[in-house]
């Protein structure tokens, strides 16, 4: 790793300054886990590092005006833990905790995570099908993005140099409103997912007709992908296995997957197929249950 | 003789160190005026070397030394074969083959340094498949392998073959005409990494006078120091290799790996340099598992009796055959291609060949669980076949007492039955499964009790009573040192916190065994015995004298020397010790324990893994393992039990998920993250069950454990999931992916 300054400054005014003098030459720090590596394999060479963890106002999670804001430097395993979160969206507290290990999450931030950009990480497919967006501050003001139009390519977001996410905040759900997230692992419980896909499904009142879908997946192309024809499949039809299939099927068209070493493109398009339908199903059972904490069992590797 | 300290549960003595981090690794050495070396590495995976500028990289503020395979005397080393030049001369064969090396003030300066050189190749055709390698006209990896040191020309000289070896009994051809049935089947295993957390560093200090000094993460000091000597022309009595820890070997810690470049290096910087291998280096270029290509084909009679076997297996060792050892630099586990089982009739063929990746070592149980896995699943098949329960016709045809073994190696008090037995027995063989897409599977193996050469041990009592062993062998993690305190402490019938080891270097001793072959608690448990009882006898003489009786009239029992006749006297370990050490000084016994013969006396293994598949998804789940060991005395219960779990837990992740993956020869898993191990999550229960028969060829007839966890692992879970679906994966490992598709075509075959 190239020798580097380290910048601590204590509010976004001072981040500002820092951004200028450094220009290109700089990057924001958050947790560190993502960019750390990236320096230690040379793929990034930034000679100052600008260190958000002494930044006042950036984490925490409270509720406004009944949207979840969430600091761009809350930590992965606070969002898990926040009984407010677990409370008001546990589909989002549990999708955090797929992430990594508990040593990962303890550092990676929200922010960071959004900003790494990999399209095979795990919040960014919920917080698309929960219709989160990201608020991005610079000396000129600030701007909310939708999450699904954030990411661009592989590494790849909308952020311009000297934007800091300072929040994301996730609306809340309308009622009769159920999500799930599935992971595939099949290689080892400690990995990047194969596949993996949420879905937040609304039903009409006589809970048999969906009236709304979001559906997303991960790691099977180059930016997280919303499945918009799937969606479309079952919007204002009646909720039946068949239509769960016939979405299944439409998500295996949207996604367009690479080979690697979790599987093959030909592999992954059919399990995009696979987990689009166990997560329907999954968030169609969250009808059945009352409120519900993320249960234990549900790190079992999207397996049910 | 009831035992007090061996067969108790204790606890390392250099737990605490680790945990607590002080125990030295290779990379904590500090010497004043250290430097650091770096490898430039071949992109290419067969290209000749048109040209190297190192000017601009020489010009690098910082840097010491820049050499090159020009630099170089044209030395080739090798455990066996010596086939690996310091680095590239000529030529590269494998992408990650050093082609120059750096030593610079700190780890930037070499690197930068690094990406400075400029290399320009020329291509060359390669070879990657074995088979393809070895068919005529192929492209050689090696054009001047006959000029090698160690080369043994072989039977039949075939492209890219380095080593043919041969073992059959009986008559083959009758065999096969005495068969009902006649099954043949191909299997592949994958390239696999040993995955230890300490990849391989050195450090080498040259002074003035050419005196040099080694730390490396290498398991076999003596070897290394005699290596040296001998393959770069140097006087051997100015070598001196540290024992430092070596933070896990597995087989792989046993090459010269960076030691001659870094030696080459501090050579030419004038002063000490360090190099530590990251672990994309370990990955593009460590000395992982070989990949194999096992065809077997057996002949059987209806009521299941196997009578003939043909074997081939070819193991591709990658690049260079240097990593190793034996007269022929082959891998031993092509001799398990007729398993556990009395064939009378064989033919087994194993050949080493070259191509143009990563090059190949020993990895626990050398080129075991890839045979085992091919032997076991195909004696599955063979059940299959017959209509036969894969537990009857294995227990139809297991070795007996007396039968020979490839080779020549007789086996005797033969515990397969009952092992096998075990397991069934515990793993509920014959019970029915608790639902669909659950399978039960079988893997049985064994291995010997390992040696050769001497090992040594050293035991001084100071005059307070605290006793010292004096030992060269180096701590691979496996926990040896303390198993030698507890031997010690069960003959002086002392609390083992009174023995502490001492840890020499290539000074202390001539030579000394290395750990390998699961040999270094049986040799160096032997020696420390001898020493220890020596001692014992000693000292008997002195408490004799000190209480007026006869020393065959003394006995040692919980660190008192009593008279064992008339009144009852007694003293303390520590008040002979003081006695003893005021009249003859100095209380030291040194012990050579010498390697005869490999005992005919076996420890068998059988596992039985049962699995559930998710049809939809090709998912594989492990429900869970049992493990049934034929064991002798066990030393220590923590030890055994952790050298068994940890070898289920690699052979789990080789069955399951590791790969080395190359493409065209170029390694691309090429960090941890893209090569999985198993983690804490991913295991099963595992249930253990030792059947115990005090009859080992190790100290207190103790067997061995170090290699037997691993090397059915792989069989029994294909064997299991094989009875999930109906469907045989040949091919390790066994993914989620390969499954589904294997269904897929199943269900459009149907
Ligand atoms: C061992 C390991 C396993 C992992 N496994 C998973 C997994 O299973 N699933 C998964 O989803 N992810 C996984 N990850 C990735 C992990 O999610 C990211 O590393 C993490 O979210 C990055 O957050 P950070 O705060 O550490 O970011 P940093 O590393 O600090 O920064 C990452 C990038 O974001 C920029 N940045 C940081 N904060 C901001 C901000 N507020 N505004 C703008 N830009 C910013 C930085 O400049 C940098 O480019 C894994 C990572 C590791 C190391």
């Amino acid at each position: 790793m190239q020798p580097f300054e380290y910048r601590t400054p204590k509010n976004l005014k001072e981040v500002q300054q820092e951004l200028k003098q450094f220009g290109a030459d700089a990057k924001l720090v958050a947790g560190g886990t993502a960019l750390i590596i990236m320096m230690k394999q040379r793929l990034v060479r930034p000679t100052c590092l600008i260190s958000l963890s002494s930044v006042r106002g950036l984490a925490g999670i409270a509720e406004k005006n009944g949207a979840l804001r969430i600091g761009g430097s809350t930590t992965h395993r606070e969002v898990e833990t926040s009984s407010l979160v677990r409370r008001r969206l546990p589909l989002l507290a549990e999708t955090y905790r797929h992430v990594a290990t508990i040593r990962v999450r303890n550092m990676a931030t929200v922010g960071g995570g959004l900003a790494h950009a990999d399209p095979n990480q795990d919040p960014p497919p919920t917080l698309i099908a929960l219709g989160a967006s990201v608020k991005a501050s610079s000396a000129g003001g600030s701007r909310m993005i939708p999450v699904e139009e954030f990411f661009t390519d592989y590494y790849e977001t909308v952020l311009k140099p000297d934007e800091v996410i300072t929040e994301v905040s996730v609306p809340r759900l309308p009622p009769n409103s159920a999500g799930a997230f599935l992971k595939f692992l099949p290689r080892t419980a400690d990995d990047y997912a194969t596949v993996s896909a949420a879905a937040v499904v609304t039903l009409d009142r006589s809970k048999k007709i969906f009236s709304d879908v979001r559906i997303a997946l991960g790691s099977v192309g180059t930016t997280p992908i919303r499945a918009r024809e799937a969606e479309a499949v079952l919007r204002g039809q009646p909720v039946k296995a068949e239509a769960l299939r016939a979405a299944a099927e439409k998500a295996k068209q949207a996604v367009d997957p690479i080979s690697d070493f979790r599987g093959s493109a030909a592999y992954k398009r059919e399990m995009a197929g696979v987990f689009v339908r166990r997560a329907l199903e999954k968030a169609l059972e969250g009808f059945k249950r009352v409120k519900s904490a993320p249960s234990r069992q549900s790190k079992r590797r999207g397996r049910r | 003789m009831k035992l007090k300290i061996v067969g108790s549960p204790t606890e390392r003595i250099e737990g605490p160190e680790k945990v607590g981090g002080q125990t030295l690794y290779t990379a904590d050495i500090k010497l004043p005026s250290i430097i650091w070396g770096k490898c430039l590495r071949s992109p290419f995976s067969h290209a000749r070397i048109v040209r190297v500028n190192t000017e601009k990289a020489k010009k690098v503020k910082g840097v010491l030394a820049v050499l090159t395979g020009a630099d170089l005397p044209p030395f080739r080393v090798g455990l066996s074969l010596q086939d690996i030049p310091i680095v590239a001369q000529g030529k590269v064969r494998f992408v990650g083959e050093k082609v120059a090396a750096v030593a610079a003030e700190d780890l930037n300066a070499a690197e930068e340094a690094l990406s400075l050189i400029e290399v320009d190749y020329e291509d060359l055709p390669a070879v990657f498949d074995p088979k393809k390698a070895m068919e005529p006209g192929a492209s050689l990896v090696h054009e001047e392998l006959p000029s090698y040191k160690g080369f043994h020309r072989p039977a039949e000289m075939i492209p890219n073959v380095f080593a043919i070896q041969n073992w059959t009994a009986g008559d083959l051809s009758s065999g096969f005409k005495e068969a009902d049935l006649v099954l043949e089947h191909t299997f592949h295993t994958q390239l696999a990494h040993q995955a230890y957390l300490e990849p391989h560093a050195a450090v080498v200090a040259v002074d003035g006078s050419d005196r040099i000094q080694v730390w490396a993460s290498c398991k076999a000091p003596f070897r290394l120091k005699e290596q040296l000597a001998k393959q770069l022309s140097l006087p051997k009595d100015h070598i001196r290799v540290h024992i430092v820890a070596v933070g896990g070997d597995f087989g792989g810690k046993g090459s010269l790996m960076d030691i001659p470049i870094c030696y080459h290096l501090a050579k030419a910087a004038e002063r000490p340099v360090k190099m530590v291998m990251t672990y994309a280096e370990e990955l593009t270029a460590g000395d992982p598992r070989h990949p194999s290509v096992v065809r077997l084909k057996s002949g059987v009679k209806k009521d299941g009796t196997l009578v003939a076997r043909e074997a081939e297996v070819i193991f591709n060792s990658g690049a260079y055959a240097a990593f190793k050892p034996g007269e022929i630099p082959n891998l031993g586990g092509a001799t398990h291609a007729t398993g556990v089982y009395r064939i009378l009739n064989y033919a087994i063929r194993s050949y080493g060949v070259y191509t143009n990746t990563v090059p190949c070592g020993y990895y626990r149980a050398p080129g075991q669980p890839q045979v085992v896995f091919a032997v076991e699943s195909h004696t599955d098949l063979i059940a299959k076949e017959l209509g036969m329960d894969p537990l009857d016709l294995r227990l139809r045809n297991l070795l007996r007492d007396g039968d020979k073994l490839p080779g020549g190696r007789g086996v005797e008090k033969v515990r397969c039955r009952e092992t096998l037995e075990a397991a069934a027995k515990k793993a509920g063989w014959k019970k029915p499964k608790a639902g669909k897409n659950i399978g039960r599977g079988i893997g049985v193996s064994f291995r010997h009790v390992g040696g050769s050469g001497e090992a040594n041990a050293e035991i001084s009592v100071a005059p307070d009573g605290k006793v010292t062993i004096l030992t060269a062998v180096p701590d691979t993690g496996t926990g040896t040192h303390t198993l030698l305190q507890q031997i010690a402490a069960e003959v002086l019938t002392i609390p083992p916190s009174d023995i502490r080891a001492e840890i020499g270097d290539t000074e202390t001793f001539e030579t000394d065994a290395a750990p390998g072959g699961s040999k270094i608690t049986s040799m160096s448990g032997q020696a420390v015995l001898e020493a220890a009882q020596e001692m014992r006898e000693r000292m008997k003489t002195t408490a004799a004298s000190l209480l007026g009786c006869n020393a065959s009239d003394i006995k040692l029992e919980k660190g008192r020397f009593m008279t064992a006749r008339g009144a009852k006297r007694a003293l303390a370990f520590a008040e002979v010790a003081r006695q003893a050490s005021k009249e003859n000084g100095d209380l030291r016994v040194r012990k050579i324990f010498q390697f005869k013969s490999r005992s005919p006396v076996a420890a068998f293994v059988a596992q039985i893994a049962e699995v559930e598949v998710d049809r939809e998804t090709g998912f594989l789940t492990v429900r869970r393992i049992v493990t049934s060991h034929d064991v002798g005395t066990v030393i220590n219960p923590l030890t055994h039990q952790g050298q068994i779990e940890g070898g289920v837990i690699q052979g789990l992740g080789y069955a399951t998920m590791e790969e080395v993956v190359t493409e065209s020869g170029k390694v691309v898993t090429a960090n941890l993250g893209d090569y999985r191990i198993p983690c804490i999550q991913d295991l099963p229960p595992l249930q253990t069950v030792l059947v115990e028969d005090p009859a080992g060829p190790g100290p207190f007839a103790a067997k061995q454990i170090g290699e037997n966890g691993i090397i059915a692992t792989a069989a029994a879970i294909a064997n299991a999931l094989g009875d999930a679906i109906g469907v045989r994966i040949s091919d390790l490992p066994l993914t989620a992916e390969k499954i589904y598709f294997a269904l897929k075509s199943s269900r459009s075959a149907a």
